[in-house]
């Protein structure tokens, strides 16, 4: 853009501000909002609304608005808040060791070695496995029967004798989890290592002039730089694993004895096999809510501690 | 840019350590993949936990690659994985670019409404969305699926792209339109080259959600004719039986692409920004 | 002139609709790749003989069916012809077509079993859908693994049964049951329920479930010692269709118990030799109560095509087209006679054959007419029963829960009708 000329600069001033300021974003925006807000936001909303209604699966046509009836019932289910607890419990085992297996990763392809392009290459697949087949191929790993797993572990001594975790009540969760990190870790190495690439090299050279360790090095500029990078990728990974009902569903089913029953899952029995898609849908709005207040919540901690 | 390392024998001892584990880990469970599909089905109960077959067999792939459609299936998913990625990358670049760029008025809204595309079960609003491909009569194409994995991967890759442009500072561009050109020109002559590395990030994180999606590929296609190959696999699981051997197969068969397209992608990864462009 | 142009116009309109074609959508849900081939050279037939009728055959994987068609539905895309399982059929029952006067002109209805005719009805008391075939739950065993811990004949009677699973169970890592713990496993604690009682009746003449009577409490406290004493595997609490399979193709675990319509798949997988089909054992009053199951076709109500439809029903449903399908899937065809056909005389469905033609056996309907019973099923028989088999409820409190449950259910389905 030209600079102003004699026009009357208020004007001119003006005309630049409405087109920075309330049409120029908006171009940008655009075809990103119309196509979310179509395909994504609508249905969202008919979706939301189920939730006030009394509706069941194949007769559509039986519903009738029962305004804030499911919420109360919400709020005495013993099922919500048992698996309001496993999905904690879920979310966030699976979250921590993908993420710091997936920050090692990032730091390690970040280095030099021999044949890092097909390494790199080969680390990725997990996340390229239709979900499904990871579940059926980590069952068949936890099976005793025809899976070497419970034979190595308890070989060494981790579990007293080959038995099929996903049979024990209390370490079930722990067999989808381990699928999850498998199949999470590139995600979270792929992210970090683009946004470690961006870090200007110069600033680790200054570093090591002035002395630091690796581990300083580490701390004071790996991290930094990394921060917002990590504050999205955690956010919207620990959205996505929350809802991610696939794994669980496959190699537990929930059980045994709702011991792996996330909220998720809970979510779909309730509607396609109870067949009470308002109830579910109501599920489904309060795990909306909670996901949406740890979002804002990160965030706002995002905007305090990390200067972008 | 790439960490120095001193030359320390622990150090290096450590990173081969590590390199090992991530491969053992990574492979691990692709291995038994392999294992199966070249386990003749008599074999693959009685022998479950050897580590190889004693009487290893092709037949599986054979009977994948010309006894059933998975050619064309691979070659759908292919389309729609590509455009997908394509599509979703452009979008997402000029969105992520306006989050990073300008403050304006509903800026959060935007951004909650985002996020909250991605907080819902989608099983509970495929009927909706299905309703809606139906009324833009684009049921049972590919199209369909482009359209809605663009619209699911529109959030992510936005705020990965506004990460990455957020780490340009601002006075590149408007250097740039100070010479002359329009913030698009700048855009895409000046910032663009320096966000490679998020481009390619974002191009494979699409592609692998496109290749490997299940959920709405089976409602939103018929024909067997626009079918992805998760959904082929599906038809391996009957109610009465797995063809793990046939599955597993296909899965393997699967992982080429994917394999060759972060290859190919790498190139981009690895590029980074020098301190040139910054300073000068 | 005008008038001219109008009746060719007229005529043109007329002929353009009786030679464009009619498409009928069949959503086939039981799918595999053999089925489908089946089904597709029936239709050829079907289509061979009614020119101008496209069919489009639409095959769901079966793991995800129930949600995929629902969602069809829901989105308005509602197929004409579906091939309807039995614990669907009352929960569509008010959208299908009833079919009874239908059958009443056909020519071959006179030829359907009774049993088929009243299992079509189940639903609501009208033809809802048409029966393609029966399956009866029989007992497979691993004649190897008997023949090793010395059990000299296949058990007759419950306590032979369990005899036989403790004397496997001795074996080094072997067992004797492969227990269904986890999704689908309710046929099992039904038929043992139902067996220690004597009786199948789900409900007595005023409502009650018989399900907490004594005999029946029995039975689920059988099948709650057969785990806590390991004669099924520990981690068989949550076992799921592929587990049991898992385990008995590898000879983890010497019985099994399965629709014949799954012998297919196991002949595939295991010698011939190593496995044999038995009734299911008898009670104490020397009777056994195989669960009962069936599939069909159904006719949509809002199809667009309803004459075309019920035409594609009725060929699939042939004599002739009807014993092809049950041979190559593997179920007793519906029209009487057909099982006399050399093909159900062979070895393989001897056990099987032996229920259907002996007193001793009488077949069990679940009672799928209940609206909730998919989500008795599926969640509140499967939940609480992992809780039982875990020692965190007694087989009383069990049977209880149940009980209480479908009590309820059954008096608001009597209140409807």
């Amino acid at each position: 853009m030209t600079q102003a000329t004699t026009a009357p600069g208020a004007t001119r001033a003006h005309q630049r501000f409405v087109w920075a300021h309330l049409i120029e974003p908006w171009l940008y925006l655009t075809p990103a909002l119309v196509l979310i807000g179509l395909v994504m936001l609508i249905p969202l909303v008919v979706g939301v609304s189920y939730s006030f209604q009394a509706i069941m699966l194949l007769k559509p046509g039986q519903a009738e608005w029962v305004g804030f009836d499911n919420y109360l019932a919400l709020w005495s289910d013993k099922k919500f808040w048992i698996s309001l607890e496993n999905t904690l419990v879920w979310t966030f085992g699976s979250l921590f060791f993908q993420f710091t297996l997936g920050l090692g990763l990032a730091l390690l392809l970040n280095t030099h070695f021999p044949l890092k392009r097909l390494f790199q290459a080969i680390v990725f697949l997990p996340w390229a496995v239709p979900t499904f087949l990871t579940a059926l191929t980590w069952a068949w790993l936890f099976n005793p029967v025809i899976g070497p797993l419970p034979h190595w572990l308890a070989a060494v001594g981790i579990l007293p004798e080959p038995f099929n975790i996903l049979g024990d009540p209390d370490l079930a969760i722990w067999g989808p989890i381990a699928a999850n990190i498998w199949f999470g870790v590139p995600f979270f190495a792929i992210t970090l290592l683009a946004a470690l690439q961006s870090i200007p090299s110069e600033l680790y050279e200054a570093a090591e002039i002035d002395g630091a360790s690796a581990w300083q090095s580490f701390t004071k500029i790996t991290l930094p730089f990394l921060a917002p990078m990590i504050a999205i990728t955690v956010m919207l990974r620990t959205i996505w694993i929350a809802n991610f009902a696939d794994l669980i569903f496959i190699m537990t089913g929930g059980g045994p004895a709702n011991s792996t029953q996330i909220l998720s899952t809970y979510i779909f029995t309730t509607a396609f096999k109870k067949l009470d898609f308002g109830y579910a849908s109501t599920l489904a709005v309060a795990l909306l809510f909670l996901l949406f207040v740890y979002a804002v919540v990160l965030l706002a901690l995002r905007r305090r501690f990390v200067r972008v | 840019m790439a960490v120095v390392a001193r030359r320390n024998p622990l150090m290096t001892v450590g990173k081969y350590a590590a390199i090992l584990f991530y491969l053992t880990f990574a492979l691990f469970p692709l291995y038994w993949l392999l294992k199966i599909s070249i386990t003749p089905d008599q074999l693959i109960f009685t022998e479950g936990t050897a580590l190889w077959p004693t009487d290893a067999t092709l037949e599986n792939f054979g009977k994948v690659i010309w006894q059933t459609d998975f050619l064309r299936f691979f070659w759908n998913s292919l389309i729609v994985s590509l455009a997908s990625a394509a599509i979703t990358t452009v979008i997402a670049a000029g969105a992520g670019y306006a989050f990073s760029r300008f403050r304006f008025r509903g800026q959060k809204l935007v951004i909650a409404l985002m996020l909250l595309t991605q907080m819902f079960p989608l099983l509970m609003i495929i009927a909706p969305i299905y309703k809606i491909v139906a009324m833009l009569g684009l049921l049972n194409s590919l199209s369909s699926l482009v359209l809605v994995y663009t619209a699911f991967n529109i959030p992510f890759a936005t705020f990965l792209m506004q990460s990455f442009f957020d780490g340009i500072p601002k006075d590149l561009e408007d250097a740039a339109m100070m010479d002359g050109c329009t913030r698009f020109q700048a855009l895409r002559k000046v910032i663009l080259p320096l966000t490679l590395p998020g481009l390619g990030a974002t191009l494979g994180f699409i592609f692998t959600a496109a290749w490997s999606e299940v959920l709405f590929a089976l409602m939103l296609i018929r024909s067997e004719d626009s079918m992805t190959f998760p959904v082929g696999m599906l038809t391996f699981v009957s109610k009465f039986s797995v063809d793990w051997g046939q599955m597993m197969a296909a899965g393997v068969l699967a992982l080429i692409p994917s394999c060759l397209f972060f290859i190919f992608i790498q190139r981009y990864l690895v590029q980074g920004l020098t301190s040139g462009a910054v300073k000068g | 002139m005008k008038k001219l142009l109008a009746g060719a116009g007229l005529l043109a309109v007329l002929l353009g609709s009786a030679v464009s074609a009619e498409t009928l959508k069949l959503v086939e849900v039981i799918t595999s790749p053999e089925r489908t081939e089946v089904l597709k050279g029936m239709v050829d037939g079907y289509k061979a003989a009614n020119p101008g009728v496209e069919v489009e055959i639409i095959s769901v994987p079966w793991g995800q069916a129930f949600e995929t068609v629902a969602t069809m539905i829901a989105g308005g895309d509602t197929p004409d012809v579906i091939e309807m399982p039995d614990t669907w059929q009352a929960l569509y029952a008010d959208q299908l077509m009833p079919l009874d006067d239908k059958i009443a002109a056909w020519e071959h209805g006179a030829t359907l079993t009774q049993k088929t005719l009243d299992m079509g009805k189940l639903a609501n008391g009208k033809v809802t859908m048409i029966p393609y075939g029966f399956y009866l739950r029989a007992m497979f065993y691993n004649k190897k693994l008997l023949a090793e811990a010395g059990v000299a004949a296949p058990p007759k009677t419950m306590d032979e049964f369990m005899a036989a699973s403790e004397a496997v169970s001795k074996l080094d890592g072997k067992y004797g049951y492969c227990l269904r713990g986890g999704p689908g496993g309710t046929n099992g604690w039904i038929m043992m329920a139902a067996v220690m009682n004597g009786s199948n009746e789900f409900f007595t003449a005023d409502g009650k479930s018989r399900l907490n009577e004594p005999g029946s409490v029995a039975g689920i406290q059988f099948l709650m010692d057969i785990y806590q004493k390991g004669y099924a595997p520990k981690d068989s609490v949550n076992w799921g269709f592929n587990e049991i399979v898992a385990g008995f193709y590898s000879g983890t675990c010497a019985f099994l118990d399965q629709d014949p319509d799954a012998l297919i798949a196991i002949a595939e997988r295991m010698p011939a030799e190593d496995f044999a089909v038995i009734p299911m054992p008898v009670g104490p009053s020397g009777k056994a109560f195989p669960t009962i199951g069936f599939a069909g076709w159904s006719v949509f109500n809002s199809t667009e095509s309803p004459d075309a439809a019920w035409n594609l029903v009725a060929y699939l449903s042939s004599p002739e087209s009807n014993s092809t399908w049950a041979q190559r899937v593997g179920v007793i065809p519906i029209h009487q006679g057909a099982d006399q056909d050399p093909f159900f005389k062979t070895e393989q469905f001897k056990g099987w054959f032996e229920e259907l033609n002996s007193p001793d056996y009488i077949p069990t309907i679940m009672p799928t007419y209940l609206e909730q019973w998919g989500y008795f099923t599926s969640t509140i028989l499967k939940d609480s029963a992992q809780e039982a088999l875990l020692g965190q409820k007694t087989a009383q409190e069990l049977a209880d829960e149940w009980a209480a449950f479908l009590t309820d259910e059954y008096a608001a389905w009597k209140a409807k009708q």
